[in-house]
């Protein structure tokens, strides 16, 4: 066997063999078990707590190109809030696309729902440039930086702003983001503010929160695909409505508990190639060293 | 049905793709097509979302209440001075109120919100708690001591410092494992969105499939 052929094996055998390993998932689910860890129980639980006279902040701080990973994050999120009739403050930070998130999905959800009125249970504040200006004003009047809401209606007679009217009002903020500004709403509004803040980020930035996690500056940490499919498996072992839902062909495709199967058999084989590089690398030099 | 908006994504989602077997022209023209309109998109957000209601309309809306703007939008345009050889030298003076502002704000923050608190974290009682607990606590010290002190470069790395700033690699090792473990799960996330989309929203319309 020549080792050092099989070492430099075209990348696009690999490339192929990924596809395969995710379309098979795709097309035909195998339902692998999810096991909520305990970041995401604790900002499960602290909405567990909450009811209509509280309000939360949902920060839309991503874009398109981290859709697939937040878009069932924040739909589980979302879900969960109405379904306690928790009031909702969603706004967006981000400036390539956070707004236009924000309405897709709080459209979408609230519509899920009976009884719920946009102004009393729920708000789009819409996007507000200057991420930690913004934030620091929020502790002043949440009403004196976005005074009119994603349609330029204002909000000042709106009864769901009449119960948040700065951060002494808000229960928690809830962070879903692609890049720094989640950082922001730790190091800042936590630190300086006080208020318990839950960061719902893109895989690759979850190593860096763990820091904050560890040193109690956040109360929840969801990183990635992986943290929304647990959220969403918290939801439908606690809720009919959710479990019927989530069943329904639509919700089932897109949801992160569907998307946890490909994630599996991905790395899977790139675990596989891993081992098999390095008995390759090691199998060449033996083979070097015998001539 | 298959809308025209299904079909062109899926065409440009595939000329995207096409580069994994070799760059082509359908690749490079997704991908012009795509940095362009970002541009125009991101252009089109900064008038309508922070040029329109904070600088043009209360400016047009009430004038005299509002001429203090006329600071900021003057430090706005200097930054495009650059372009100027002449005056290229007054962008400087937007971009030092600019750097002054951000230095201001970030020197709290990093100090309060990181520095402070991750610093208190490292902190760890080694009595009076659970032998495991005794354990992580000392192995989280070693590796904080370790990886400062192979950062440390005033010195070269012989002897202890040498020997400790091994240990602080084996850390950083392990870090950049963890991270690149999710990195592999965010980059598969984003091929799981549009395969689910090709396959969900395209081909199974298409093929009448459920």
């Amino acid at each position: 066997m020549d080792a050092k052929k099989l070492l430099y094996v075209d990348r696009r055998v690999i490339y192929l063999l990924v596809a395969i390993g995710a379309l098979i998932p795709i097309i035909r689910p195998i339902g692998l078990p999810t096991v909520p860890t305990e970041p995401v129980w604790n900002l499960f639980n602290r909405i567990e707590e909450l009811g209509p006279d509280d309000a939360v902040i949902i920060s839309f701080d991503y874009g398109p190109s981290s859709e697939p990973e937040l878009n069932p994050m924040a739909q589980a999120i979302l879900r969960h809030c109405f379904q306690r009739r928790v009031k909702v403050l969603v706004m967006a930070l981000f400036p390539l696309g956070g707004v236009n998130m924000a309405i897709g999905q709080l459209d979408r959800i609230a519509s899920e729902f009976d009884g719920l009125e946009y102004g009393v249970d729920y708000v789009n504040l819409g996007y507000k440039d200057g991420a930690q200006a913004a934030m620091k004003r929020m502790d002043i009047s949440i009403e004196a930086l976005f005074p009119s809401d994603v349609n330029g209606d204002p909000v000042a007679d709106m009864p769901v702003m009449a119960g948040a009217r700065n951060y002494d009002d808000v229960s928690i903020v809830i962070s879903l983001a692609t890049g720094i500004i989640g950082e922001y709403w730790v190091n800042l509004v936590n630190a300086q503010f006080g208020v318990p803040v839950a960061v719902g980020c893109t895989a690759v930035s979850a190593p860096k929160y763990y820091a904050y996690l560890r040193a109690g500056q956040m109360m929840s940490l969801l990183g990635g695909l992986k943290g929304g499919s647990e959220y969403e498996k918290l939801l439908v072992d606690k809720y009919d409505f959710a479990r019927e839902l989530y069943e329904t062909p639509e919700v089932k495709v897109s949801s992160a508990m569907a998307g946890m199967d490909v994630q599996s058999i991905v790395h899977l084989i790139i675990i596989v190639f891993i081992i098999f590089g390095n008995a390759m690398y090691f199998l060449m030099k033996k083979q070097e060293k015998e001539g | 049905m298959v809308s025209i908006g299904v079909w062109l994504n899926a065409f440009l989602t595939l000329c995207i793709l096409s580069f994994l077997y070799k760059d082509n022209p359908f690749f490079r023209f997704a991908e012009s097509l795509f940095a362009g309109m970002s541009l125009g998109y991101y252009i089109g957000l900064a008038n309508q979302q922070t040029l329109m209601p904070n600088l043009f309309g209360p400016l047009f809306g009430d004038f005299s209440g509002n001429f203090v703007l006329l600071i900021p939008m003057a430090l706005g345009i200097l930054l495009y001075f650059r372009y100027i050889p002449k005056v290229a030298w007054m962008a400087r003076l937007a971009l030092a109120v600019y750097i002054g502002y951000y230095v201001g704000v970030m020197f709290l923050q990093k100090l309060h919100g990181e520095v402070l608190p991750q610093s208190s974290d490292t902190i760890l009682r080694l009595r009076g708690i659970g032998g495991l607990d005794i354990l992580w606590n000392v192995i989280f010290i070693v590796g904080v001591i370790s990886v400062l002190l192979y950062f440390y470069f005033s010195a070269e790395h012989k002897g202890a410092l040498g020997r400790i700033s091994r240990v602080g690699i084996w850390f950083l090792m392990i870090s950049f494992g963890a991270s690149f473990g999710y990195t592999i799960m965010a980059r598969i996330s984003l091929l799981m969105g549009r395969f689910s989309f090709l396959v969900n929203d395209w081909i199974r319309p298409l093929v009448g499939a459920s």
